[in-house]
């Protein structure tokens, strides 16, 4: 039996057909087209499947779509439309990807981080981004670059 | 990463449609707030619910409250919601330390207290914790409202007190009445996520009143009632700490299994028990390591 | 010597904006519109068993399903060194949740619902789940047919055995090297599987459209060698390399294990079997445990003799490696060790022995340090307990005993250039080697562990490169090459090459992940090898082009080509200062002469490299006379480690790790190497730590319970130092270093716990768990439980290494 749900998918409302046992991350990427949250382990371990629900990192694999109805996701197409946020700047000058898979749920924790606490220090930096994998790069230049954003001065995402 | 399995998705407005909607389907149907760990379970197709109950509709759940000396924390609280509060920073500290070792952000942004106390994991944290503070679970079912003791909450793995078509809508912390100070240490395989191979929560209470509790080293949470008898009126000592380690294989019953053996499991809860006593005690005279920081 | 301009700066990634705008399109990112048909896959749940019967009926008659498909639609056997794989196989299964047939339907949900409904009959058959077992006279065979396998003619099975490739190096006499030796030690490593746990799970997409033409989507390594694998599977049905291509767009982290053909034959299998419609094959994590490659489990026994004065006399060194159920790629990675597992040392007299034993686990394979990582762990163990027996300083003793350019290696060929002392020197300086840490907690104490390392690429003596350069009218130019960006930054290295070569800026040069029909070929990217053989044809298709610009300008303008040069995107002329032709005026239009017509037209350029030094023939009793392997990196690597006595809990305050990159084409992206292989190391030392039940199923195909780094398990300090002894016949002196730098981890780790409590710990992972109960007098083999990390029952000491084919012979 499905039901219309609608939704502000990166400020845009948008709406769609939905059972009850679809996972918002395959109607994310299937119906409604973004791909950037990615299928990594449908378990919630990995951290690839990450949006920004109401503002608040969450596991799209561990969410039914009817559960997303009439909230605001934001994913890492929303942030770069307006050219890149600085914490995006940041971490392309630090080459802080390599593969690239996990980057987009890296990006939106790290955006989580920075709207909340503006200056984290490397302690908070790595538990923001603790649950989200990464295979390649050692996590250095990721750091790196969120306490890069960190240390500037005023309020930054 | 579909799931085959179909069934009804309802939430319900009201707490009153919430029990009765549970009490219809009785086993048929499962609760469902942040879903960390029901839609996994539902996706390996170890439950097949006619019915999913999302309660996040329902209004007054979602308060963290300090109201005459008792902390209520209730069903839709997350994780993070208790992670980021200032009650529970100032009141409960202990509770905020748990929360850091607990998955990662977005797991905690959606898993609640509640659910995971309803989940009845063996290696559940949060039951863990609150055993220490006598918690009660309040619950609200076709006969009315009740209310349940932690010490009494938990049947075995995955399995609570729950009956037909109950919810449990909150949980009840007193705080002790004496000043304390409290420690919970969490073994893990690594720095990173990972369920509890064990865990030791130790409340020092002023005046030499203890509470301990372990996690993951029997069927459910339970309570460390010899240690606290031999420790109770006594100042911390070494040579105490040593007669309470000695106790530890008299309360906990590990198992080895795919996380750990039983004899590892046995032997770090004895040297958690040794420095979460010391640690908690430091604190409640206000000094010790700060929380969060990890003892092991 | 000019001086490089682009070529040893670190520029910005070329991918990287695509990375992190979500712009970057992985396999299973494409879409292909609601004709897309979804496979779910039928599992055995046996280890090793016949199948006498599938009934598909039930599962064919739900709606949606278009079809089910088993190994009667394709009995061909298939594989890239030996071919010992099936599609699907029709008479047993090998492995537990190995493919047995596949529901292909409308959608997912169909597809998974109507594959639970299909029915398999098994009959069981022992499984061989021990490799002592596997090698007994009577053993139960996994491939009885073992003898009539195509194979490259490089491998050695033995028909009637479990024995599917044998590589024997022999070199002067260990007999008497032995007799030489003052000290001599000898002991047994047991080296569990792992797995590679890339983020991005495998994915495939099909289309076998009306036309017979067949088209793959693959997160693949190698796409030109999986369209051989799939034309000479698919030979049968007429199929070859004409009618497919495979496209293969960015790659979420391959580490070995998207290299070759895995799952991603059953995704060309069901195109055919669904002509006309797109059909896509994804993988769960779990199937990416326990249904793509492994590194392959190993136990390997070391006899190491010394002259007092430390020098190494003598070593033996034999290794029985659990393949798996299929070994089509995994023999390759014995083979490289049955050449290489002397380590970086000048040794007299070797004996090698490594046996690729088939088992009923899943298929061993590539994985990052092919089979290097593996043997590294016992060898640098034994170099350091072997340095302590003698007395000497273990750095010492490896400065001491360190090969050098022009040593002859294992199989008589000689050592290339390398920096192995500098990286010593520079490692031992980095960690304080020599002065002891200490913690101010009773509970802890530190310790430091070194470890050298090399590895060579791993390949065919044909793995060729080639590469097209073509440029736009806009003077930015187009590289066209098949080596695949998997993370590492081959895209950006080889735009820096063609950049420094023809001076087009970096970011006017543009290189995507390639097309099979549209690239030119590259064997695979595996082996570190790429920066070397494509880099090389870059270079070469860079130094065509030149060429070609310097032809036209010389006849349409009469200007002397040797006088000719490159700068700022512009031809110039030494002879005429004033003189300069900006590429965009003339790289598509030509030049055009006073009288009106134009000379010259589009300037494009091919390059290729092939090694053609290399060979892989040699005596099979020996393994004397070829040169199988191109050149070796080396390095040297250190860690600090604070160990807590009570919990076993270890820490590693410092990791250093000196690579001989020959020239380090951008210094960044090689210690990002460092950094990701380093921690990548450290998991498997630490907490990877895979689980077999006794009955062959993998018991944590999962990350709650394989536990890869987070943020949170990073070392205090990684530090990542670049040797630069240049590798004479790579592009501006460059050769690999990306799987070297995981390569040392388990052995520095293992020496740094001796160092620090005085534990010798021989079997991997060395865990929190196993430090603090081995400390307290408890054997934790003896508490573990019954489960096993590779195919291994018994006590590694008790493993009698001469249940080999020395009774058969």
């Amino acid at each position: 039996m499905t039901k219309r749900i609608t939704l502000k998918l990166n400020r845009e409302t948008r709406s769609v057909e939905v059972e009850p046992n679809d996972i918002l991350l395959d109607v994310l990427r299937d119906k409604l087209g973004v791909k950037s949250p990615k299928i990594g382990c449908e378990r919630g371990d990995c951290g690839a499947c990450t949006v920004l629900l109401d503002g608040k990192s969450v596991r799209t694999c561990l969410i039914l779509a009817i559960e997303a109805d009439g909230q605001e996701i934001t994913t890492v197409e929303g942030l770069s439309q307006a050219g890149l946020t600085p914490v995006q700047q940041s971490f392309l000058e630090h080459g802080s990807f390599q593969c690239g898979f996990c980057a987009p749920g890296v990006v939106l924790s790290a955006t989580e981080l920075l709207g909340r606490n503006p200056h984290p220090s490397e302690a908070e930096v790595k538990e923001a981004l603790a649950g989200n994998l990464c295979r390649c790069t050692g996590y250095k230049p990721i750091i790196d670059a969120v306490l890069a954003v960190s240390r500037k001065p005023g309020r930054r995402i | 990463m579909s799931i085959a399995h179909q069934f009804e998705y309802v939430k319900p407005r009201t707490l009153r449609e919430a029990v009765r909607i549970l009490a219809r389907y009785g086993t048929g149907a499962r609760a469902l707030a942040g879903g960390t760990d029901l839609i996994g379970l539902i996706s390996d197709g170890v439950v097949a619910p006619q019915a999913v109950v999302d309660i996040k509709g329902i209004p007054g759940l979602d308060r963290i409250e300090f109201k005459g000396g008792v902390l209520s924390i209730g069903a839709l609280v997350t994780f993070s919601d208790l992670r980021n509060s200032p009650i529970i920073a100032r009141r409960f500290p202990v509770i905020r330390e748990m929360t850091g070792w607990l998955a990662s952000v977005g797991i905690r942004n959606r898993a609640t207290l509640v659910g995971n106390l309803c989940s009845a994991v063996p290696c559940c944290d949060s039951g863990a914790v609150l055993l220490v503070y006598d918690a009660v679970v309040q619950v609200a079912g076709p006969a009315g409202k009740r209310r349940v003791s932690l010490h009494d909450w938990f049947v075995g793995p995955r399995k609570t007190v729950l009956k037909r078509g109950e919810i449990a809508t909150g949980v009840a912390v007193p705080l002790p009445k004496p000043k304390h100070g409290a420690c919970f240490v969490k073994l893990r395989r690594y720095e990173g996520e990972d369920l509890a191979q064990a865990s030791v929560t130790v409340l020092a209470l002023a005046g030499n009143g203890y509470r301990i509790s372990f996690g993951a080293v029997a069927p459910r949470p339970i309570a460390g009632e010899r240690i606290e008898a031999l420790l109770e009126g006594e100042p911390l000592s070494d040579d105490l700490i040593q007669k309470a380690v000695r106790l530890v294989p008299e309360e906990i019953a590990p198992i080895t299994d795919i996380r750990a053996t039983k004899e590892y499991r046995a032997h770090m809860v004895g040297a958690m028990l040794e420095r979460g006593l010391r640690a908690a005690v430091a604190r409640l005279a206000g000094a010790g390591p700060a929380y969060g920081t990890s003892l092991i | 010597m000019t001086q490089l301009k682009v070529v040893g700066s670190s520029p910005s990634r070329i991918d990287g904006l695509e990375k992190i705008t979500g712009a970057a399109t992985y396999v299973d990112d494409l879409s292909f519109g609601p004709d897309l048909l979804h496979a779910e896959i039928v599992e055995s749940p046996y280890a090793h068993a016949l199948i006498k019967r599938i009934d598909t009926s039930a599962a064919e008659r739900v709606p949606g399903v278009v079809r089910v498909v088993t190994g009667k639609d394709f009995p061909y056997r298939f594989g890239l060194y030996m071919q010992d794989r099936f599609i699907f196989p029709s008479d047993r299964v090998r492995f537990v949740g190995e493919q047995v047939a596949a529901v292909v339907a409308r959608d997912a949900k169909t597809a998974k619902r109507a594959a639970k409904l299909v029915k398999v009959v098994y009959k069981e058959l022992e499984p061989v789940l021990d490799l002592a077992g596997a090698l007994k006279d009577d053993a139960v065979l996994v491939h009885p047919d073992l003898g009539n396998y195509p194979r490259c003619p490089w491998f050695f099975p033995q028909a009637g055995t479990n024995i599917a490739h044998y590589r024997k190096t022999r070199k002067g006499d260990v007999e008497q090297g032995f007799k030489e030796a003052d000290v001599i030690l000898e002991d047994t490593y047991t080296i569990p599987r792992y797995a590679h746990c890339a983020i991005e799970p495998h994915a495939i997409v099909g289309l076998y459209d009306l036309a017979g033409r067949l088209t793959l989507w693959s997160a693949s390594q190698s796409p030109y060698t999986q369209r051989h694998v799939f034309a000479q599977a698919l030979a049968p049905l007429g199929l070859s390399h004409k009618d497919i291509r495979v496209v293969t767009p960015y790659v979420g982290g391959g580490f070995g294990g998207k290299a070759g053909v895995s799952m991603e034959i059953i995704g060309a299998a069901l195109a055919i079997m669904v002509k006309g419609h797109p059909v896509k094959v994804r993988w769960s994590r779990a199937q990416e445990f326990y249904n793509t490659y492994q590194r392959q489990g190993v136990i390997a026994r070391i006899k190491l003799g010394a002259k007092k004065d430390g020098t190494i006399t003598a070593i033996e060194h034999t290794l029985h490696w659990d393949a798996g159920g299929y070994v089509e790629y995994g023999a390759n990675v014995v083979n490289a060790v049955g050449l290489s597992a002397t380590g970086p040392y000048r040794i007299p007299n070797v004996k090698i022995d490594s046996v690729c034993v088939y088992t009923n686990l899943p298929p061993g394979g590539p994985y990052r340090g092919f089979g290097y990582s593996e043997f590294h762990f016992g060898l640098e163990s034994h170099i350091t307990r072997l340095a302590r027996k003698l007395g000497i300083d273990p750095v010492e003793f490896r400065r001491k005993n360190a090969i050098r350019e022009g040593d002859t290696l294992a199989y008589g060929a000689k050592m290339n250039p390398s920096g192995l002392h500098e990286a010593i020197d520079r490692v031992a300086a980095e960690i304080r080697w020599g002065h002891k840490e200490s913690s101010t907690d009773p509970h802890k104490v530190v310790g430091k562990g070194f470890a050298c390392f090399w590895k060579a690429p791993a390949m065919p003596p044909n793995a060729a490169s080639s590469a097209f350069i073509k440029f736009n009218e806009d003077g930015s130019l187009n590289i066209s090459a098949s080596g695949m960006e998997i993370g590492q930054g081959y895209l950006t290295v080889m735009a820096q090459i063609a950049s420094e070569m023809l001076t087009v800026p970096v970011h006017r040069i543009r290189i995507e992940p390639p097309d099979t029909d549209r690239n030119a070929y590259e064997w695979q990217t595996v082996g570190s090898h790429v920066t070397w053989g494509c880099g090389n044809a870059v270079k070469a298709a860079a130094l065509d082009v030149r060429g070609k610009m310097f032809e036209v300008v010389e006849r349409a303008l009469g200007l002397v080509r040797d006088t000719l040069f490159l700068e700022d995107e512009k031809v110039k002329c030494r002879a005429r200062p004033d003189f300069e032709l900006p590429f965009k005026n003339f790289v598509i239009s030509g030049i055009q002469t006073p009288h009106g017509n134009f000379i010259g037209g589009p300037i494009l350029g091919s390059g290729v490299f092939m090694p053609e030094f290399t060979s892989a023939l040699s005596d099979p009793e020996t393994s004397q006379g070829g040169h199988p392997n191109v050149h070796y990196t080396v390095g040297a690597a250190a860690a600090v480690l604070e160990v807590d006595k009570q919990t076993g809990r270890m820490r590693v305050l410092k990791a250093v790790l000196a690579v001989d990159a020959g020239k380090a084409i951008h210094p960044e992206l090689v210690k990002g190497q460092v950094t990701g292989g380093v921690l990548q190391g450290l998991a498997t030392v630490l907490y990877e730590d895979i689980r077999y039940d006794l009955k062959g199923k993998l018991l944590n195909a999962n990350f709650t319970d394989y536990k890869i780094p987070t943020a949170l398990d990073l070392p205090d300090e990684i530090v990542p130092i670049i040797i630069e002894v240049a590798q004479p016949d790579g592009p501006f002196g460059a050769r690999g270093v990306g799987e070297h730098t995981m390569i040392p981890a388990a052995a520095m780790v293992a020496n740094a716990v001796e160092d620090a409590i005085g534990l010798r710990i021989k079997t991997l992972p060395i865990t929190a768990e196993k430090v603090a109960l081995e400390l307290r007098g408890i054997r934790y083999d003896d508490v573990k439980g019954a489960y096993m990390g590779l195919c291994f029952a018994g006590q590694p000491d008790a493993y009698d290494f001469r249940t080999t084919s020395a009774k058969k012979k």
